[in-house]
């Protein structure tokens, strides 16, 4: 039987209609797949030498174990945000004369099948069963294995079961990443020290392996507590997240935009009652963390922003470019709706300018926290704003007219490549590489802030050049509205 | 009020929609009938501007549709849910297509008191989204909001299907009392030929694109159209 489930899954993978559509983005996504499994594996097996780097003069076995926390509240939080209910796929069968535990155990066996539980055997395999087995014992690299393990599946169930409970929102895992991100700094300043707490946690397995059945046990205690779940609440309705009673709602402030407030309220709706938009969102904010990469004191200290402004630029555009890759598709569902009913093109494309620009504005706001790193980054922050209100959201609606796919927005967003085309790998290009182009030539000239500058000059000019490009995508989308409608009825 | 000209519609090799000619008085209640793959909806479509045609005109008042979007002002038309914003709530969607022809909220709520019936109190205030309701009530909350704009033209595909019969019943009286006291022209599609010889004062027989009948409803326009479909 469940065989035959696991076929059924396999085939309803294999021949869903929106799998993506094309080979490349298959290939692609098999790629990057590829890749970030390399990566577990690399780090996995240079693991000691990582760790001889970022901790030197340190007992690698006493900082593994203290990283082991960290990492699975990372990997809680990363669940909680990303991985999804294996639950629909059960309604078909619910009526047939299959009993209740051979669902449950589909259910269950089907969660499994997720690389959240494929990457840590990949990550600690190499660690524990080699290097600590060498050091201090097979038994204690086998028992460890099994406790890094262990706390993997637990992990998996638990999320499953707050899930299923619909006791977390989208706005958890953000807090738990807050959360580490202001307990790492504590660390950083040596006022607490979870590194120390976990490896008092860990360490002990070491030494005694036997200790290590807990993991296991807590493990299989939060599975039967799932199943346990699962087995008196085998409704249909009952197995999704749990309805609440939905009000409507006005937005004041964009009313006073008149019709175009109108329009971009319905899309602000749009945005906040979808998952797949809420989970853009959501991947906005963890962005604003992407500076940290890049701004190095070395660059800020010579003025190198030219390897500073892919970020700032990225950072600050955040709203345009996750949002904007899948204009107009957004609205696919009742594309037919806004052409038949009275709405003029051009406010329909100045809601989507108001819409960038609010956005924008917000994001670039909540990034001037980088101000505390250095001041440049807030000149470099307000150039890359400009440019973006300015020409970034014209580039993006402008690609948006040659977008023709269906969205789906009831799936999550993430490594969800339905309604992907050759425009979301196009669009990029331009978006990020002309701030480079404007800048460069003053950056190779020894002239940073002349090119931030010229970037800005850049931005504002063309920010005052919008009535422009408002009446040229209006003009666009006009000619192109059937196609687009044609597409979106697919 | 409609005219049609040399309208056709082809996809690939097949014609979809191919009608030299067709001309709609104002007040008349038009009856669009013939089985699947007939074109019916793609007429709606290339009616409401929502195709292009291969080629020829639809003209509104004498204006070609996709030229001018005045006909926008005085049309309204519900084909499919793709006319839904499936995300609002029923309230919230009524009063954003009340906005586009100048309804306040206030007028919105007075203007909806009148379908209360029609509604059987399974629309408003239910606190569900669109996309939550039957297919049936989903229908209803679009023919609404169509009915809402006061329009002089209406086009309304298969509005019969997935309503209870009470919803039918009142629906049909619903237009018929429309098209008398407003004079409203309405182009109705529907597989329920009863109903279509009911409220329409002329129907047109469509299949695979082509007008095959174009008649003014009498007592024995049923038996005709039975007949037809039955051969």
């Amino acid at each position: 039987m469940l065989t035959t489930f696991l076929t059924h899954q396999w085939k309803s993978f294999w021949r869903s209609r929106n799998r993506g559509g094309s080979i490349a983005a298959q290939v692609v996504l098999g790629f990057f797949m590829l890749y970030f499994m390399l990566l577990a594996v690399a780090v996995g097996l240079w693991m000691p030498e990582f760790i001889a780097k970022f901790f030197p003069g340190q007992d690698i076995f006493i900082v593994f174990t203290g990283l082991l926390l960290y990492s699975f509240v990372l990997d809680f939080a990363a669940r909680l945000q990303l991985q999804d209910l294996p639950t629909l796929s059960v309604v078909p069968y619910l009526h047939l004369n299959i009993r209740k535990q051979q669902i449950v155990n589909f259910l269950n066996i089907r969660a499994l099948f997720s690389p959240f539980n494929l990457y840590p055997f990949l990550l600690f395999a190499p660690f524990t069963l080699y290097r600590i087995s060498q050091t201090h014992g097979t038994a204690a690299g086998v028992m460890m294995f099994a406790a890094v393990i262990s706390l993997s599946l637990f992990n998996n169930y638990l999320v499953l079961y707050i899930k299923r409970k619909s006791i977390g929102n989208a706005f958890i895992a953000i807090g738990v990443v807050v959360l580490l991100a202001v307990f790492g700094l504590l660390e950083y300043l040596k006022i607490i020290s979870i590194l120390d707490l976990s490896s008092r946690i860990f360490m002990p397995v070491i030494k005694q392996p036997l200790l290590a059945l807990v993991f296991p046990v807590m493990a299989v205690i939060i599975f039967l507590i799932n199943s346990r779940y699962l087995m008196s609440n085998l409704y249909a309705e009952e197995l999704g997240a749990k309805e609440e009673k939905k009000a409507s709602t006005d937005y004041a402030f964009l009313n006073r935009f008149g019709r175009v407030g109108e329009l971009a309220a319905l899309e602000l709706k749009l945005i906040l009652r979808h998952k797949r938009s809420k989970n853009s969102l959501t991947m906005g904010v963890l962005f604003l963390f992407y500076g940290f990469l890049f701004y190095k004191k070395e660059h800020l200290a010579n003025d190198s922003f030219g390897m500073m402004l892919f970020a700032a630029v990225f950072m600050t555009g955040i709203s345009i470019i996750t949002y904007g890759q899948f204009m107009y598709a957004w609205q696919s569902a009742h594309f037919d709706g806004l052409l038949a009913n009275k709405i003029d093109f051009r406010n329909f494309i100045k809601a989507k300018f108001l819409l960038f620009t609010i956005a924008s504005t917000l994001v670039t706001l909540l990034s001037s926290f980088y101000g505390f790193l250095s001041w440049k980054l807030l000149l470099l922050h307000l150039a890359a704003y400009l440019y973006n209100v300015g020409f970034g959201v014209f580039i993006v609606l402008y690609f948006a007219n040659l977008n023709y796919k269906r969205l789906d927005l009831t799936k999550g967003a993430s490594f969800n490549w339905q309604g992907v085309g050759a425009t979301q790998w196009i669009l990029g290009l331009p978006f990020l590489l002309l701030p480079l182009a404007i800048y460069m030539p003053f950056g190779i000239a020894g002239k940073p802030y002349i090119g931030l500058l010229a970037l800005a000059a850049f931005g504002l000019i063309t920010l005052l050049m919008r009535p422009f490009w408002i009446n040229f995508l209006t003009k666009k989308f006009e000619k192109q509205r059937y196609k687009i409608a044609e597409g979106f009825r697919e | 009020m409609i005219e049609i000209k040399d309208l056709k519609k082809i996809y690939g090799n097949r014609t979809v929609v191919d009608i030299p000619g067709l001309e709609i008085r104002a007040g008349e209640t038009v009856g669009l009938v013939g089985n699947n793959g007939a074109g019916k909806t793609t007429f709606f479509r290339m009616l409401l501007d929502l195709i292009r045609p291969t080629s020829g005109v639809v003209r509104s008042k004498g204006e070609d549709v996709s030229q001018s979007s005045d006909w926008k002002n005085y049309t309204a038309s519900y084909l499919d849910e793709g006319f839904l914003i499936d995300y609002l709530t029923p309230e919230e969607y009524f009063t954003f297509i009340g906005s586009l022809h100048g309804l306040s909220v206030a007028h919105v709520a007075d203007y909806l008191r009148q379908y209360d019936e029609f509604f059987n109190g399974e629309i408003l205030n239910r606190g569900k989204y669109i996309r939550d309701f039957s297919k049936g009530n989903q229908n209803k909350v679009g023919i609404a909001a169509a009915l809402m704009q006061k329009p002089e033209i209406l086009v309304l595909d298969e509005p019969f299907a997935n309503l209870d019969p009470t919803t039918q019943i009142r629906l049909k009286n619903l237009l018929r009392e429309l098209s008398r006291t407003r004079n409203m022209t309405t182009f109705i599609s529907s597989h329920d030929l009863n109903h279509v010889t009911d409220i329409c004062n002329r129907i047109i027989l469509v299949e695979k694109g082509q007008v095959i009948k174009d008649i003014q409803t009498d007592e024995n326009t049923l038996a005709e159209l039975e007949n037809y479909f039955s051969g």
